[in-house]
């Protein structure tokens, strides 16, 4: 094997089909990085719901005065011995862990610190916030039950699971992960078969050499090594571009959510998600040029 | 060296055969003309022994080699002991004599010191020296021919195939390219050669082996061409 001369060939190969070339690095930059956002979402939300699966506990709101909600209608706020009946009912319950009793002044508190709508905060007052009991569970997936138990218990308005709040935000994530991943699905397709192209010219272009190699009797390694090389070598790039956009994506929109986010993404996340596509575009680059060859290159 | 023994070759929706039945033995050494008229199975007679197409029946031995037992693994190998040259020559013209007689050697892995020292002989051989870094278009059909003989030569084959090599040239220069095979014979390379040409085929006086409709019609040591043509 002479090294020089066969990457002389791939330089070749690679330079007479410079926008074919380009078309596959871009389509692999593009399918990789999509593929890599896909599975960094991914981490982030089972990342997130292992954070938020040991805080989320029930809210079970009790009737104020004049309260809009159903089982409050034609009655007064809560008394004082409903909620201590509710109290006792909550902490008989076998699935609670521990439950928590918070009034007007620091629903209010609470209230003044989260929102930021200075009209809705200027006509707010502490009498408007209804009182509620914090249920923490011991097993989050049992909070179905625990709610249709506690809603109409009388003096409870309504009883609000966090958890479903915080679904709604996943469940937006994962539909981003999965139009993420089908299209990265698409470009792959659409990679092997511009790879596959690509292979084809590639061997068209040189059929005079290949000709007289098979002639003088070079190895089928030796024939076909220059084309699997140019599908590697722009699989290659294609999946270092690919790594720049999934840095890139990292770095502008990963970690300016992160506020938000409390568990944020590690580095060693996105190095681990780089590599696997790099390896998987690389993968699809040299299987496919294998694979046309078998057609293309009869030896 | 070469041995066909009842050979038949049908070409896939083709209802009459290539080559029907044909048995022929080819020595260490000798000179062999393969005549007949187009499409009476002189190319595919040479594709066999390439074992670029296959028999349905009868088996083929080359340089001692079984081919029906030879895997496509090791076919690269059987043709490192075959030369060939064409009616088209076949250069690479994008690069230049020395270039396009190195290729033969750096595409099956020979080290380049061993390269500079044998094509520079072989291209004396043919009788090109002086114009090693000439390109193939600067050159006569002739000239590029000798370029030809020279790739096939220049690995040292057991057996040199030539299909037509004179088809492209005009029949003052066929002789040079004859001499040059003849050269290459005496240094005791089997030469196959497929020809039409009547003038040369009676000038060398070699053995003739005729092929008609794909069957041997005719196989004479010293031979002409045949009065028929």
């Amino acid at each position: 094997m002479r090294a020089n001369f066969i990457f002389s060939e791939v330089w070749i190969g690679l330079r007479r089909n410079l926008t074919m070339t380009i078309a596959v690095i871009v389509t692999v930059a593009v399918g990789m990085a999509l593929l890599g956002v896909g599975l960094m979402i991914n981490s982030q939300v089972s990342k997130l719901t292992g954070f938020w699966s040991d805080k989320v506990e029930l809210s079970v709101y009790l009737c104020t005065k004049g309260s809009p909600f159903e089982p409050c209608k034609n009655r007064g706020a809560v008394t004082q011995e409903e909620k201590g009946n509710l109290e006792q009912t909550i902490k008989a319950l076998p699935d609670v862990e521990r439950v928590q009793f918070e009034n007007q002044a620091q629903a209010f508190k609470n209230f003044q610190s989260t929102e930021s709508n200075t009209l809705l905060l200027s006509v707010t007052k502490p009498e408007d916030m209804p009182e509620s009991f914090r249920v923490k569970l011991k097993d989050p997936e049992k909070a179905d039950a625990v709610e249709s138990s506690l809603k109409g218990q009388p003096g409870v308005s309504n009883v609000v699971n966090e958890r479903n709040l915080l679904q709604s935000v996943f469940g937006f994530m994962d539909t981003l992960r999965n139009v993420a991943l089908g299209i990265a699905i698409l470009m792959v397709i659409a990679a092997t078969l511009l790879i596959g192209n690509t292979v084809r010219l590639s061997a068209y272009n040189r059929r005079r050499e290949t000709g007289i190699m098979r002639l003088v009797g070079a190895s089928n390694i030796y024939i076909q090594l220059p084309f699997v090389l140019e599908g590697l070598i722009a699989g290659l790039i294609g999946g270092v571009l690919s790594g720049v956009i999934l840095i890139i994506v990292k770095v502008f929109i990963f970690e300016s959510i992160q506020t938000y986010m409390a568990a944020p993404l590690g580095w060693d996340t996105v190095a681990g998600v780089i590599t696997g596509t790099m390896a998987i575009g690389v993968l699809i680059c040299v299987l496919a040029s294998f694979v046309t060859l078998r057609r293309y290159l009869r030896v | 060296m070469i041995h066909f023994d009842n050979v038949t070759k049908v070409y896939a929706n083709q209802n009459r055969p290539a080559l029907d039945h044909v048995s022929v033995d080819v020595d260490k050494g000798e000179f062999v003309f393969l005549v007949g008229p187009s499409g009476s199975g002189k190319s595919t007679f040479l594709r066999l022994v390439l074992k670029e197409e296959r028999p349905n029946s009868g088996s083929i031995h080359v340089a001692g080699k079984d081919l029906s037992k030879l895997s496509n693994f090791k076919v690269p190998h059987l043709r490192r002991r075959i030369g060939c040259v064409f009616q088209d020559f076949r250069l690479l013209p994008n690069k230049n004599v020395y270039e396009n007689v190195a290729f033969a050697l750096e595409v099956i892995g020979k080290p380049r010191r061993f390269i500079r020292k044998v094509v520079p002989e072989v291209i004396e051989l043919v009788g090109l020296e002086g114009k090693a870094h000439r390109m193939p278009e600067e050159l006569s059909g002739g000239e590029q021919q000798r370029v030809a003989m020279a790739r096939a030569f220049v690995n040292r084959p057991m057996i040199l195939l030539a299909d037509e090599p004179t088809g492209n040239i005009d029949p003052a220069t066929s002789i040079g390219i004859m001499k040059v095979l003849d050269r290459i014979n005496r240094t005791g390379t089997t030469v196959l050669m497929a020809t039409h040409d009547a003038a040369i085929v009676d000038s060398m006086r070699k053995r003739v082996v005729e092929l008609e409709d794909g069957k041997i019609v005719r196989d004479q040591s010293r031979g002409v061409y045949g009065q028929a043509y």
